[in-house]
């Protein structure tokens, strides 16, 4: 780790992820539709079949909101009608795909260099000197089976990804103008990273360059508001001269905000809607998105001091919450982890997270298999797994929860360190 | 939850529990080997029922005989006529009879490739319409040219036409009926219920012309006797052990005992006092053959596609004749007519240890899961013990000094990754003996086995010297530990994913690999000379040799017969012996023959030096 | 003298066949198919002078119908009761070049009169409920999920010069088994109510044990060249009927074998014996009416216009037909068929002698003519994920191309990918771009609107074309799940409307439809129904699943909430907790049975 990370293994790294991305793609030509087709991997609002499809109806003039199989951000369209058509000339998708990976490992190093995790603006942590380079961050982001499988099977989800960590870079790198805009790009393409915000900002409030500093957080905190409320209009505005009317807003977030496409994902959601009583439907609906958006505030006020970590812990707390989470939000979060690898040794059940993450990966296609394809088995099983998947998931949030937080506490008694301790 | 976890984690730091994990883990087998004898007693077995009312079993009188007989033996005169013809031959010569029967007709063609050998032929089948139906259902009625010994289907083809011929008479029909007359009992089905399905590769198996809706069931004739018989076999595996609704097999029981008065034997156990020795042997039986996974007739190749088939085999010296057997099916397929709904209500996983007893997956499933726990148990075990990074804190609570945790950590970073690539190194390595033994042809294939039996041997060796060996940092005693850990974890993970898909093919693994779990490593040179030998004993390249050696065969065509059923069938038992069983083999090995015994106290000295 | 009154007689004759006074009549094809089987077509036809119609006066125009076409302002209508399918390798063309048939269970589609569409729904809604009350059958459940508004495959057959604003609404329901219970109201619209006429052989038991059978209801303005516009009402019956299994007697309906004497045998085999005999079936067929329909025609209907004969028969001229006495028969010139004349008060027995072995097979029918196009459509793949659907669409005439519209009209659950969709040549692997020309798609709204896809394309002489394209199944909410989930859900017919080579010159109106499409339709035909399986879920766990869940996310929550809140202190500071307690409670439980 130490090793002084010269250009050349900067190249390395970004050439050995492409050329790996690169080779499944050619070698195994089965393997991208397969994957494409894995509940695991695209939810109705990430899925790239659907995405194709909205690009064919687009470019036949027929309206693709108009319809019940494209759900995602309009300005998706022209930006896959520049390339050449995919059936032809697929490599052009594949590259660009590849680029947006290379491009968020590369976001992703700028945040690890800035040591933003180790030391913040009000708390800097004991342990701050034993943390992993920009380096060996981006390479478990880019060789991360996770983040593979999603870079291949072509999930519209890595550009959100890419716009999240761009925010969250910006940030870090003092430019709150650039941070917001990433983020409302995040957040016109998906919605929820618009829960980000409070988090984005006080991490942008407290990293701004000292010569143009706003002094007042209130201030700050509505300029960027304001900022990002403008651009995601700016971008509401083009797509609406793009698609020629509104249809796209509830086809595209009321969607994810009523959940009417119940198609399975490795979520909390899908199951019990469907097995929702109608009377009640509406209600827990609304129960679920204010739970899911409760967390921002406690975590927001409860680690102020380090708004890094709750970014990391809200990405988290998505990928187990969200309307139609899938793999790529756990590879994000995954991705955010390493950053604070000095909390590491305060961490109780890694391996206990991560054999059960791992468990239900194995599970899980055998389940989904044993349900759909072989009759064998039902919904139940595959519904069970997604449980266990959560939970491995919520410990390891948990788990990061609290070596954060004794980390902090061990500034006040040092003498701590290493001690048995309890909370009560 | 964090909470109860954390009490957990109190007595983890209990160095008596450190000792536990290997008893507790023996335990584990013992229990699993133990529960599955308990099966057969009446405790813990059920009878079977009916669970699909619409089935209606033996509740419809049967109507077949009489004057079809006299058909019947016409048929069959046609069809002695044409024993040693070529399959062309003999295609050419029924489709007009099918044909005559008013039923639409059609070919199909298909080749494979397998083991050197090529395996090809030509389907023949034929649709009788629903007369007021609409092509939404089908259930099929197969009838082989050659069962799985290659005797001739000599009763069973003269009787599915006359059956054919009898069933058009009917009104009744709310599914179309579908004949399915093949070369062969393993590929032709196979390349059918393929092409029916579209999952079919168009360069070997060509697509069918013509097709009608869901198949709701299929029933295959086996009928090679010639004198009358006693009773019904019926054959239920399917590939890669799944298994057909218990449903369909109940009411087959029941129109065939029930309504006939014909016996139903199951695993070729001809004669069956329902006793526990008789139970146990046809349990074992079944679970075998789910185990091996391979195709055991005809009606194999359906049930992957969610068609529940069986394949009927009259046997022994009775006074049944054919039109009893016609019987029998037509009754089946009156059943199978009445339902509305596909076949889902009763078991799909089940061990049958008599016609009308049975567990449930509730009551075996545990079994495996035991043995599958224990690897899981003894990775953690392990990982506790060679103290993880997180917990650093563990051994400094037990021993007073302070040291810096910078210094423990960097030693377990060091600790994770060789061990992580190791265990990595040999799971892609697996990938070579599953390509191979698949792919080269039978000549070849001794030779092969040969080789990577002497290369088998002396690889767990090779890499164990050249981690001991290695230049930059010798290996540790607690990365040796790591390494048998991950691969434990894997084999645990593996082996339970599996137990729901193929229970048999699990337990049998899992009991197979049990002690790798409990080889420790030795330093004697007698004890690694020992504990060689003992790997080498269970290694699956003897295992192999031993069960060819008690089914009387050779390796060679254990082999064949494997890598023809992964190429036709695509039966994935090799791959759980080479990418799951092979690799946790081979990580036994290198920490028996590499490792120093690594106790709890090195790893606090190995924290002091550090 | 004699001249004019056989011109007189020829322009009434014609006048009739305009069908423009007010008038009915009623006839029956019988036409033997191949493999023993006869197809019967009742056709019965009667209409009333449009001011009529307003004015409310009827004659022979049903008045229960009328009144529904009044209130849900209806111009043309269609309604079709299917069953069975029509086998079309054996027996040909279909009858009415398929303009009287639809697809399995019931079809209906009509052009309402309406200014928005709005209106046009609420009236077809209107229209709808009154014909399922009127019919007995759940007409009442096409609603906006099941009704598409087709552009291309359907032209209104009456003249419609007068409106302007009208709107085509088509609704299926391929679920629907049409029965006896459908019949009694259809025969309860004709004049003679199925009490004389040919419409006394119209018994259910007969009707719907056929092996295809088909009831057509078409109501049309007609405005002849210089009469006046009446409106016509045609209901058409055709059925196929197996002979052997309609021969059968009513009480014993069980197809026993027959005794082995009396089982025809092929004598050539050289096995041939009294035990041993190669069945020699569908010989060429003899019948009689009373054996088929279990009775014979009792007269003819009184009010039916007597110049047209009743009854029809299609054999060849060199085979003899005997019927009953006072019976008139016609032969007509082309020599393939023979009408019948009855009495007002005779009975219609009619006998189809065997032919003798001596004259050759060929001779018995007369052979049906091969359709424009053959069309087989199919599910690909298994799995209830995904899966695609395959038409196989074969042009036999050896010259011609054919150019038809090729509509589907699928529910809104089976989310098709139009992107994927390809139509290329057998023997080709590759897609052929110029085979489709023309493509209407509509796509479907999750709970509120079908698929409706119209493609027109065209087959080369003599080959066959393989149209396919994959659909996603998507997973509903338990409460859309019909009783019977797991049997899987009905898709309806595909239509395929064959165009007439030379385009229309004459009329200009039908909606939007493109110019290419107005043309005659020269033959429909419908492929069979599907059966899509859906992924089902477990319809016993509505709590479980919401108490598993919630308990899920309470555990998260609460753990995460214990963290924030609690604070943290030395293990040895603060009140005992956890595990200690109860290790400290059991010690003490221990010493004091100790000290006891």
């Amino acid at each position: 780790m130490d090793a002084k990370v010269t250009p050349g293994r900067t190249a390395g790294l970004y050439a050995g992820a492409a050329v790996l991305r690169l080779a499944i793609f050619t070698l195994l030509p089965a393997l991208p539709d397969l994957l494409t087709g894995r509940v695991e991997i695209s939810t109705p609002v990430t899925s790239f079949k659907r995405l194709q499809e909205g690009l064919f109806l687009y470019n036949h003039n027929v309206s693709p909101y108009d319809g019940g199989v494209y759900h995602q951000a309009p300005l998706l369209l022209p930006l896959f009608s520049l390339l050449p058509s995919f059936t032809s000339l697929p490599i052009f998708t594949y590259l660009l795909y590849i680029a947006v990976d290379l491009l968020s490992a590369g976001a992703l190093w700028r945040i690890a260099d800035s040591g933003e995790a180790g030391s913040s603006a009000l708390f800097t942590s004991p342990r701050r000197e034993k943390r992993w380079s920009g380096f060996v961050v981006a390479a478990a982001f880019l060789l991360n089976p996770f983040t593979v499988a999603t870079c291949i099977g072509r999930s519209t989800s890595v550009f959100t990804t890419c716009a999240i960590l761009h925010a969250i870079a910006k940030a870090v790198s003092g430019a709150p103008f650039g941070a917001m805009v990433a983020l409302s790009f995040a957040s016109y393409l998906s919605m929820y990273p618009l829960l980000l915000l409070p988090p984005l900002v006080l991490l942008a409030y407290d990293r701004q360059r000292p010569e143009r500093a706003t002094k007042s957080a209130l201030q700050f905190a509505a300029v960027s508001a304001s900022t990002v409320a403008g651009v995601v209009g700016v971008l509401f505005q083009m797509s609406y001269l793009l698609t020629g009317s509104w249809e796209f807003l509830p086809s595209t977030y009321g969607v994810q905000l009523t959940l009417s496409d119940l198609t399975p994902n490795v979520g909390l959601w899908w199951y019990f809607f469907i097995e929702m009583f109608d009377s009640f439907r509406s209600f827990f609906l609304a129960v679920f998105w204010l739970h899911l958006s409760s967390y921002v505030g406690g975590l927001t006020v409860r680690i102020r001091r380090q708004p890094l970590v709750v970014l990391t812990l809200l990405l988290g707390i998505f990928a187990i919450f969200k309307p139609y989470p899938s793999i790529s939000d756990m590879a994000l979060f995954l991705a955010l982890v390493p950053l604070h690898r000095h909390v590491f040794p305060l961490m109780r059940y890694t391996f206990v997270s991560a054999a059960v993450i791992m468990y239900a990966t194995c599970l899980g296609p055998a389940f989904y298999h044993l349900w759909i394809y072989a009759g064998s088995g039902n919904a139940n099983f595959f519904y069970a797994v997604t449980l266990v998947w959560n939970l491995g998931l919520s410990l390891l949030v948990c788990d990061l929860m609290f070596a954060v937080l004794r980390d902090e506490w061990e500034v006040e008694r040092p003498e701590m360190a290493g001690k048995e301790i309890r909370q009560i | 939850m964090p909470r109860l976890l954390a009490s957990a984690l109190q007595l983890r730091r209990d160095p008596r529990i450190l000792k536990l994990p290997p008893y507790v883990s023996l335990l584990c087998i013992l229990v699993g080997v133990a529960w599955l004898f308990l099966l057969p007693l009446d405790q813990y077995s059920r009878r079977t029922y009916i669970s699909e009312n619409a089935l209606l079993p033996g509740q419809v009188h049967t109507y077949f005989g009489g004057s079809d007989q006299n058909v019947f033996r016409a048929y069959k005169h046609e069809v002695n006529e044409l024993a040693g013809k070529s399959n062309t031959d003999v295609n050419d010569k029924l489709e007009p009879i099918v044909k005559g029967l008013g039923l639409k007709t059609a070919r199909q063609n298909f080749t494979y490739h397998a083991a050197g050998h090529t395996y090809s032929g030509e389907n023949l089948y034929a649709i009788l319409q629903a007369p007021r139906g609409d092509a939404t259902e089908a259930i099929v009625l197969v009838a082989a040219w050659e069962n799985v010994k290659h005797e001739i289907n000599r009763n069973g083809i003269p009787l599915a036409l006359t059956l054919l011929r009898y069933f058009k008479r009917w009104s009744l029909w709310s599914k179309d009926i579908i004949l399915l007359i093949t070369p062969d009992s393993i590929a032709g089905p196979q390349a059918w219920v393929d092409a029916y399905h579209d999952a079919h590769d168009p360069s070997r198996v060509s697509s069918l012309p013509l097709k009608s809706g869901l198949l709701q069931g299929a029933i295959a004739i086996d009928y090679t006797q010639e004198t009358r018989f006693e009773s019904v076999h019926i054959v239920y595996d399917g590939v890669n052990g799944q298994l057909p609704n218990l449903d369909l097999i109940n009411s087959i029981v029941n129109i065939a005992g029930g309504q006939m008065g014909i016996g139903v034997a199951l695993q070729e156990m001809w004669h069956h006092d329902n006793g526990y020795p008789d139970r146990l042997r046809t349990m074992l039986r079944g679970m075998l053959k789910q185990g091996l996974g391979l195709a055991s007739g005809a009606h194999s190749s359906f049930i992957p596609y969610h068609v529940d088939a069986v394949t009927l085999r009259p046997f022994g010296d009775g006074w049944q004749d054919e039109m009893a057997m016609g019987r029998v099916v037509e009754g089946s397929f009156r059943s199978l007519n009445n339902l509305l709904e596909h076949l889902h209500q009763s078991f799909f996983f089940y061990l049958l240890m008599q016609r009308e007893r049975f567990v449930s997956i509730g009551t075996y499933l545990p079994s495996a899961m035991l043995v599958a726990a224990n690897f899981t148990i003894m990775a953690i075990a392990l990982w506790v013990k060679t103290g993880q990074p997180a917990e650093g804190a563990a051994p400094k609570t037990k021993t007073e000094t302070n040291t810096t945790t910078t210094t423990t950590t960097t030693t377990a970073e060091r600790d994770l990754f060789l061990p992580l690539g190791v265990v990595a190194l040999i799971q892609s390595l697996s990938i070579i003996p599953l390509y191979l033994f698949n792919h080269a042809p039978e000549s070849t294939l001794t030779t092969l086995f040969i080789a990577f039996t002497a290369l088998n041997t002396l690889l767990p060796q090779v890499l164990s010297h050249l981690l001991t060996t290695l230049p930059t940092t010798p290996t540790t005693p607690h990365q040796f530990n790591l390494i048998k850990s991950f691969s434990l974890l894997l084999l645990g993970m593996f082996l339970s994913t599996l137990a729901t898909l193929n229970f048999s093919l699990a337990l049998i693994t899992g009991l197979l690999a049990s002690p790798l779990s409990f080889l420790q490593p030795c330093q004697t040179r007698a004890g690694k000379v020992a504990a060689t030998a003992l790997l080498n004993a269970v290694s699956p390249t003897a295992v192999l040799l031993a069960g060819a050696a008690y089914w009387g065969t050779d390796v060679t065509s254990v082999l064949k017969e494997a890598a023809v059923a992964w190429q036709v069938c695509g039966t994935y038992s090799p791959v759980v012996v080479w990418c799951v069983w092979w690799p946790a083999w081979v990580a036994g090995g290198v920490v028996v023959l590499g490792g120093r015994p690594g106790t709890p106290r090195g790893v606090g000295n190995k924290e002091k030096m550090g | 003298m004699r001249q004019f009154l056989s011109l007189l007689w020829l322009s009434l004759f014609s006048f009739s066949i305009f069908a423009s006074a007010a008038d009915y009549h009623e006839q029956l094809n019988l036409r033997p198919l191949p493999l023993s089987s006869l197809l019967a077509s009742f056709n019965f036809r009667s209409n009333t002078t449009l001011d009529d119609f307003d004015k409310g006066n009827f004659r022979f125009f049903p008045r229960s119908l009328a009144q529904i076409l009044q209130h849900a302002g209806t111009r043309e209508l269609h309604l079709r009761f299917s069953l069975g399918r029509w086998d079309a390798e054996t027996w040909g063309a279909r009858p009415w070049d398929g303009a009287r048939e639809g697809g399995t269970g019931v079809e209906l589609w009509a052009w309402l009169e309406a200014d928005t569409d709005e209106e046009a729904d609420h009236k077809w809604l209107t229209l709808t409920n009154a014909l399922s009350g009127l019919f007995c059958a759940s007409l009442n459940f096409i609603d906006g999920t099941r009704t598409t508004r087709p552009v291309m495959s359907f032209q209104p057959e009456g003249d419609h010069s007068t409106v302007t604003n009208m709107h085509l609404l088509y609704g299926v329901l391929p679920h629907e088994v049409v029965c006896t219970e459908n019949l009694t109201p259809f025969l309860k619209l004709l004049p003679c109510k199925g009490k004389a006429g040919i419409a006394t052989l119209l018994d259910g038991h007969k009707l719907f044990d056929a092996s295809w059978q088909s009831m057509a209801i078409d109501i049309r303005p007609i405005c002849p060249p210089g009469g006046e516009c009446v409106l016509q009402i045609e209901q058409t019956i055709d059925m196929v009927l197996d002979i052997d299994r309609s021969k059968r007697p009513r009480d014993n309906p069980i197809p026993r074998p027959p005794p082995g004497d009396q089982l025809p045998c092929d004598t050539s085999k050289p096995y041939n014996s009294h035990d041993t005999c190669f069945p020699a079936d569908h010989t060429n067929q003899e019948w009689t009416l009373s054996q088929i329909f279990g009775k014979t025609v009792k007269g003819t209907c009184p009010l039916a216009d007597s110049t047209i004969p009743p009854v029809c028969i299609q054999v060849p001229d060199s085979r003899s037909v005997f019927v009953s006495k006072d019976v008139h028969e016609k032969k007509n010139p082309d020599g393939l068929s023979r009408c019948f004349d009855i009495a007002p008060s005779t009975e219609l027995e009619m006998m189809l002698p065997r032919l003798d072995e001596g004259a050759s097979t060929t001779t018995d029918i007369v052979t049906p003519e091969t359709p424009l196009l053959y069309a087989e459509r199919s599910f690909t793949g298994h799995g209830q994920e995904r899966g695609g659907v395959q038409t196989i669409l074969r042009n036999p005439s050896p010259d011609t191309a054919v150019e038809f519209i090729y509509m589907e009209s699928l529910p809104w659950f089976m989310r098709i990918y139009l992107h994927t969709m390809e139509a290329r040549v057998a023997g080709h692997s590759h897609a052929n771009k110029s085979l489709i020309q023309q493509v209407y798609y509509r796509p479907a709204l999750d709970r509120a609107r079908a698929t409706q896809l119209e493609v027109r394309m065209r087959v080369p002489p003599a080959s066959t074309v393989f149209l396919t394209y994959d659909f996603e199944k998507s997973i509903l909410r338990y409460t859309e799940y019909p009783p019977d989930a797991n049997r899987g859900f009905d898709v309806a017919a595909a239509v395929i409307t064959i165009l007439d080579p030379q385009p229309e010159t004459i009329g200009s109106h039908g909606g939007g439809a493109a110019k290419s499409a107005r043309r005659f339709a020269a033959y429909t035909l419908r492929t069979t129904s599907l059966l899509c399986s859906l992924p089902t879920p477990d319809f016993s766990m509505p709590y479980n699943v919401i108490i598993f869940t919630s308990t899920a996310i309470a555990l998260t929550f609460g753990g995460m909430f214990n963290i924030l809140v609690r604070r943290f202190v030395a293990a040895d500071e603060g009140p005992e907790a956890g595990l200690a307690v109860v290790l400290g409670r059991l010690k003490g439980r221990l010493r004091g049975m100790l000290k006891r």
